[in-house]
């Protein structure tokens, strides 16, 4: 037991570490910004840097739920697309559709999930080729479905909008309800058998058939649930600007994997958070905001995020050679003594 | 042995073959201009530049890895030649720059994937971003059009009135990848390292050295798009070919080109440019819209990519039935052919 101890104090250890590069990020970022872009400290500001920052942590969380399994989903720009813009018209023909209208949405992302998951965990095809071609199938059908139309704000049911606005003792509606989903989310990874399973899988998926686990499932469930809250996202989207038209979300599959790699979820799978990613969401929603108020173009943005994605996942693979080494030692030291 | 019989078109080349005659023959059936020439030659045109991404996204993919930040490098390089355009450089002294900076940048992926052992997917999706950017910043937003004749003019111009330059340039450098990837130490290097990196690694191949070099000859072939793309469209913008690189991929995917590495040949992958571009000639000929496109070529892409695992369905399925026969035969035989004195003669149990 005592050559327990330092393992398990060690791995705690770096479980902090992982939550903390992306809280350190978001300090300097924050104290960064103040110093040099005026009017970023006040307290409006950070509530618009939270409220952008809502949908977005909602779909990293799910990218991220994902990269844990060891695979990785581009379409989920598409499937929030499709369902908004699905949801959207069907409440524009149904003004009286209720809480039937969320049902759609999750329904709808996750039979799309599915679609994803079958292919990536039955087929054993590459994860981003499946979800490139998915990805475009999906958008694809939008355009169809759509007919070159667009369902407007006038045609949606007044309350999906007046909810998407509502403050709650002044925190908005949907950052309260992106704040459930995702440490829901969290929760169920941390706790629940299946959610450890994820990470077991992604962590080493020959083990965890050594185990009796099915890496096939979990990676199947893990893509039906990416894809409800996708779909989930989607209609919050489709509230949020008003306006569905068929390329709502394009771009967000680049977006989403930024924030999870930067939230300190590994690309190489079975490590990470997705609060983490819930928190790297915020830090680009910040990075966004301050280049805006420094009156940088837009397209520096892009850059921006690429290079963050690169700069993270480079980060991760630092942090992943020094674990080995360390394990390594650990395991050399236990035999020697 | 004929050296002429010794090549043989595998299966999947011959289904390739049969597929690009169809679509041919479908879109003859739509429309009465189809089968001539000039338009067939002409129709070729619309799939160079993602034809030479895909020659260079086949070496990469060929050792296992994925490139799919190529449509960047191509907007970045279209920025460029239009910035030393602008800048009053001739053509012969642009092309060695921008193909420098492209070689680069696809060396800057094979760097990251090779060398620090980053994963390539998510890698080169960070670097499209990047690299996108980058073409941004370097052009800014507003487009350039006052390219020369003389920029154009590898992209635009016909030998004969009718062949389009951009289609000598795309078979020569088909020819070449062929030559590189089947006839030299290098490409059958490639393979190996797809096929089995560590044995790769054992058998003496300097395995990073060989993938940062594929990246930088896919690098290096987006640059060769880039020039033929501002000859084509004469326009250099920050988001030229953006979404390209579905094209691309599902051209090399269909191509036969096994996504896992290893497997592949250039012969699929020009089919599979010669199928997606009579098919998309036809359709749009045939008046379907760009949305139908992109399902058709997500629906091709999606099929492409589970081909391979149909056929090993059908190979244990067929595997599983001859076993099955194979056994009842044998029982039949040893049931009916052979009286009790031989069996037992034969399983040596009348020693007992």
């Amino acid at each position: 037991m005592a050559q327990m101890k330092p393992r398990q104090s060690w791995w705690a250890q770096l479980l902090r570490q992982r939550i903390l590069g992306v809280v350190i990020t978001l300090i300097a970022l924050s104290l960064f910004f103040s110093c040099i872009a005026p009017r970023f400290d006040s307290l409006q500001n950070g509530q618009v840097i939270i409220a952008n920052a809502a949908i977005l942590a909602i779909v990293a969380a799910a990218q991220g739920m994902v990269l844990l399994t060891r695979n990785l989903d581009v379409s989920v720009g598409a499937i929030m697309g499709f369902t908004a813009y699905v949801a959207a018209d069907y409440a524009a023909h149904h003004p009286h559709v209720g809480i039937l209208l969320v049902v759609i949405a999750l329904v709808m992302g996750g039979a799309l999930g599915a679609v994803n998951g079958l292919i990536v965990a039955y087929g054993k095809v590459s994860p981003l080729v499946a979800t490139l071609g998915t990805m475009s199938l999906f958008r694809g059908f939008t355009y169809i479905y759509a007919h070159g139309q667009e369902v407007t704000a006038s045609n949606l049911p007044p309350w999906v909008l007046l909810l998407v606005d509502l403050h709650i003792a002044g925190i908005p509606f949907l950052v309260i309800v992106s704040a459930v989903v995702v440490s829901a989310v969290a929760a169920f990874l941390r706790f629940f058998p299946l959610g450890r399973r994820i990470y077991a899988i992604g962590s080493n998926p020959g083990a965890s058939i050594f185990c009796g686990l099915r890496p096939e499932r979990m990676t199947l469930f893990a893509y039906i649930l990416c894809g409800t809250m996708c779909g989930f996202a989607g209609l919050l989207y489709a509230g949020r600007v008003g306006t569905v038209t068929v390329v709502l979300a394009s771009g967000w599959e680049l977006t989403s994997l930024a924030a999870a790699v930067i939230g300190g979820i590994s690309v190489a799978g079975g490590a990470g958070s997705v609060l983490g990613a819930a928190l790297g969401a915020i830090v680009l929603s910040m990075i966004d905001n301050g280049l805006v108020l420094l009156h940088i173009p837009e397209f520096w943005r892009m850059f921006v995020q690429g290079s963050a994605i690169v700069l993270a996942v480079t980060a991760d693979a630092i942090i992943n050679k020094q674990v080995r080494r360390s394990l390594r030692q650990l395991r050399l030291g236990g035999r020697v003594a | 042995m004929n050296r002429f019989v010794t090549w043989r078109p595998t299966p999947w080349e011959g289904t390739l073959f049969v597929l690009i005659f169809c679509a041919a023959g479908w879109s003859a059936h739509l429309s009465p201009y189809y089968l001539s020439l000039d338009q067939i030659l002409e129709s070729t045109r619309q799939f160079i530049i993602p034809g030479l991404l895909a020659l260079g996204l086949m070496v990469v993919v060929v050792t296992a890895e994925i490139d799919i930040s190529l449509a960047s490098i191509l907007a970045v390089g279209a920025v460029i030649f239009a910035r030393l355009s602008a800048g009053g450089i001739g053509l012969a002294g642009a092309i060695p720059i921008v193909v420098l900076i492209c070689v680069f940048l696809g060396a800057f992926n094979g760097f990251l994937v090779a060398r620090l052992g980053l994963p390539s997917l998510a890698v080169t999706l960070g670097t499209m971003g990047a690299y996108r950017g980058l073409a941004f910043i370097v052009g800014s937003e507003a487009g350039y059009t006052n390219f020369s004749d003389m920029y154009q003019s590898p992209g635009s111009d016909y030998v004969l009135g009718i062949i389009p330059i951009s289609l000598i340039v795309f078979a020569v450098v088909a020819l070449l990848m062929w030559f590189l990837l089947q006839k030299t130490v290098f490409g059958r290097r490639c393979f190996a390292v797809g096929r089995n990196k560590d044995a790769a690694w054992i058998a003496g191949i300097n395995v990073k050295a060989l993938k940062i070099t594929a990246y930088a000859i896919a690098g290096g072939l987006a640059a060769i798009a880039a020039l033929i793309w501002i000859g084509q469209y004469g326009s250099a913008r920050g988001d030229n070919a953006d979404g390209a690189i579905l094209f691309v991929v599902t051209a090399v995917v269909l191509g036969g080109v096994d996504i896992n590495g290893g497997r592949g040949s250039v012969l699929g992958v020009v089919l599979a440019l010669l199928l997606l571009g009579t098919l998309r000639n036809g359709m749009g000929l045939a008046n379907i819209g760009g949305p139908v496109q992109t399902v058709v070529l997500g629906a091709l892409l999606t099929i492409g990519v589970l081909r391979p695992v149909a056929l090993r369905g059908v190979q244990t399925l067929r595997g599983t039935l001859n076993a099955r026969r194979h056994e009842r035969e044998k029982l039949a035989e040893n049931v009916n052919n052979k009286t009790p004195a031989q069996w037992r003669e034969k399983t040596g149990e009348n020693n007992l």
